[in-house]
């Protein structure tokens, strides 16, 4: 029955994940509908016990030397506005119902509008002294790397930003969350916990992943259509004072290109050239792994994470025409507790897109002899093939609710931007970025 | 003399055992559990644990973030940094896989919700403690 409903609700999830906002709510009401029947087999007191609400705000202001992020940052931008709430309600002792709102003004890579975070069930099957097994289903967070899960909540970040060489915001919505089901698992060791959490799920692409990865936004569509695999192992060793762990996704977002599509655009003086301008429907295959390791002290914190990419461009042709790119970043950081209230953080960050021309001086090559025989397709400096950061930052926490942020960027490279925002032929090699945060959380 | 060499006793008590005046775990009166390791500890305290054996719902209540009690307990009971339970309780609550405890403003509070709530747990000063809540007095 439950799984019915389950099954019900992602499949009218998945059919409009780009919902307005009265078409969400009205997919709340549904998925509350669905499971409140079993509301009655629960104890009738304590409810107050069983409901718990949460949220949080956050406002930034970023100026960049060059290029845009978040935003016209060069000309100082407030474009980075995040809300969330949630609620979570203990139906019976076995299960339990959680959602969460977002909204998220990201300068041209998000807009506001509020969309479904998540939306699940979670049924508790085994719990005893030695650990707990359980499932999840609905619209469920990917559990990637140490902040996937929670990366719009700025307490639970290391910086204003997420390391953007792991988690890139630019396609932060293929990453996010999933509609599917997952199973968790959490295994208490004599001075350690192990736990695991996996499972599979449709991806939600959207424009932003679709420029990211063709380039524009084409009339055709991506789309979330095939299963998606994802998973993490994490092992937590004393409590937290050293956590590793293993995670990594492996899905295929199908283009249905159109006619148009196929065509590419027209030049002016020269007609269609399909064969290097046209995008076929085709499928684009990423794998995803990531390593982390922190080491927690009560002064000390000190984290590391390496990322892989791996897509897999098929039967897209044009500019992708059997593409197979490997890339990796990684992101080192060292933060220092000064006080309970105030600490410092340094971070270096690095990605490559591909791992064969790291500084992209064959692709820059490659763009400038095609700039030659068809001088309208723009010379790419190659510089947007990676980024290589340096990151200072400051931390007050003002009261266990309120947290203000300061931090400093010295970027070269320009992957981490996004096709949204900036002209990506024309971005600058190096630019420096600083930006300041108030954030609240209850 | 006698008076000396009482309060050196005393000090020297203090010294040798730091924990005498720290926290101790209180739970329901009617709980029938008398001791709990530090692990299943850690585990009831960072919301991994959602039932007693017996299959009771565990209702777990702590004091604030940075309350000097909250923090003192984190070190000495738990043996964890409060800001990693603060992680493990964030990563659930804004990723849906779980939840936070219940704050309690005060030790007064945090008696009262204790001695009323059948299933839970929390923390307190030694002399705070009266006969409304049962102190699990063995952690292994």
């Amino acid at each position: 029955m439950i799984l019915g409903c389950l099954k019900l609700v992602n499949r009218i999830t998945l059919l409009d994940y780009k919902s307005s906002y009265s078409s969400f709510m009205k997919r709340l009401v549904l998925l509350f509908a669905l499971t409140s029947p079993l509301i009655v087999f629960a104890d009738e007191h304590n409810w107050l016990e069983r409901i718990q609400v949460h949220g949080f705000a956050s406002q930034g202001l970023i100026f960049t030397t060059d290029n845009n992020f978040y935003g016209d940052s060069e000309h100082g931008s407030a474009a980075m506005t995040e809300l969330g709430l949630n609620a979570s309600i203990q139906l019976s002792p076995k299960i339990r119902l959680a959602g969460q709102v977002i909204s998220r003004n990201a300068g041209e890579m998000d807009n506001g509008s509020p969309h479904l975070d998540y939306a699940l069930l979670d049924i508790n099957l085994i719990t005893s002294t030695k650990g707990r097994l359980g499932a999840y289903l609905g619209r469920i967070k990917n559990p990637l790397g140490l902040y996937n899960d929670t990366r719009d909540v700025a307490h639970t970040r290391q910086g204003i930003f997420t390391a953007q060489t792991i988690y890139f915001d630019k396609v932060r919505d293929l990453t996010i969350s999933a509609d599917g089901a997952q199973l968790y698992g959490e295994y208490f060791l004599p001075n350690g916990t192990l736990l695991v959490q996996g499972g599979v799920g449709y991806p939600i692409p959207d424009d932003n992943v679709e420029q990211v990865y063709l380039g524009q936004d084409h009339q055709g569509k991506l789309d979330g259509n095939e299963l998606a695999i994802v998973g993490r192992i994490m092992y937590e060793h004393d409590g937290g004072r050293w956590i590793l762990a293993a995670s990594g996704a492996t899905l295929d977002i199908d283009f249905e290109g159109t006619a148009a599509d196929a065509l590419g655009p027209f030049i002016p003086g020269i007609g269609y050239i399909p064969q290097l301008l046209g995008i076929n429907s085709g499928t684009i295959g990423i794998d995803y792994t990531i390593f982390s390791a922190q080491y927690n002290s009560e002064k000390w914190q000190l984290t590391g994470e390496l990322a892989y990419e791996d897509i897999n461009f098929i039967d897209i042709g044009g500019l992708f025409s059997d593409a197979d790119v490997k890339s990796y970043g990684y992101s080192l950081e060292a933060n220092y507790k000064f006080t309970s209230k105030w600490e410092t953080f340094i971070r270096r960050e690095a990605f490559y897109l591909d791992k064969e021309d790291k500084y992209g001086k064959n692709f820059e090559a490659a763009s400038k002899q095609l700039n030659n025989t068809y001088p309208f397709i723009p010379a790419t400096p190659g510089h947007v093939r990676y980024s290589e950061n340096w990151i200072m930052g400051m931390r007050w926490l003002i009261s266990p609710n309120w947290m203000a942020r300061a931090e400093y960027q010295v970027n070269k490279g320009a992957t981490i931007l996004s096709q949204a925002e900036n002209d990506i032929a024309n971005t600058t090699k190096d630019w420096d970025l600083f930006a300041i945060s108030l954030s609240y959380r209850f | 003399m006698k008076k000396l060499l009482r309060h050196s006793l005393i000090i020297g008590c203090l010294i040798l055992a730091p924990n005498i005046y720290a926290q101790v775990l209180i739970v329901h009166p009617q709980n029938t559990f008398s001791q709990l390791t530090r692990n299943n500890l850690r585990a009831i305290f960072a919301m991994r644990t959602p039932q007693w054996p017996n299959g009771e719902p565990i209702h777990v209540f702590v004091l604030e973030d940075n309350d000097p009690i909250h923090i003192s307990f984190c070190k000495h009971l738990l043996e964890m940094l409060p800001y990693q339970l603060r992680r493990v309780w964030d990563r659930q609550v804004f990723s849906g896989t779980g939840i936070a405890p219940i704050a309690v403003k005060t030790e007064k509070e945090m008696l009262e919700r204790i001695a009323s709530t059948e299933g839970s747990i929390g923390y307190l000063l030694p002399e705070n403690v009266d006969k409304s809540v049962k102190i699990i007095e063995e952690i292994l």
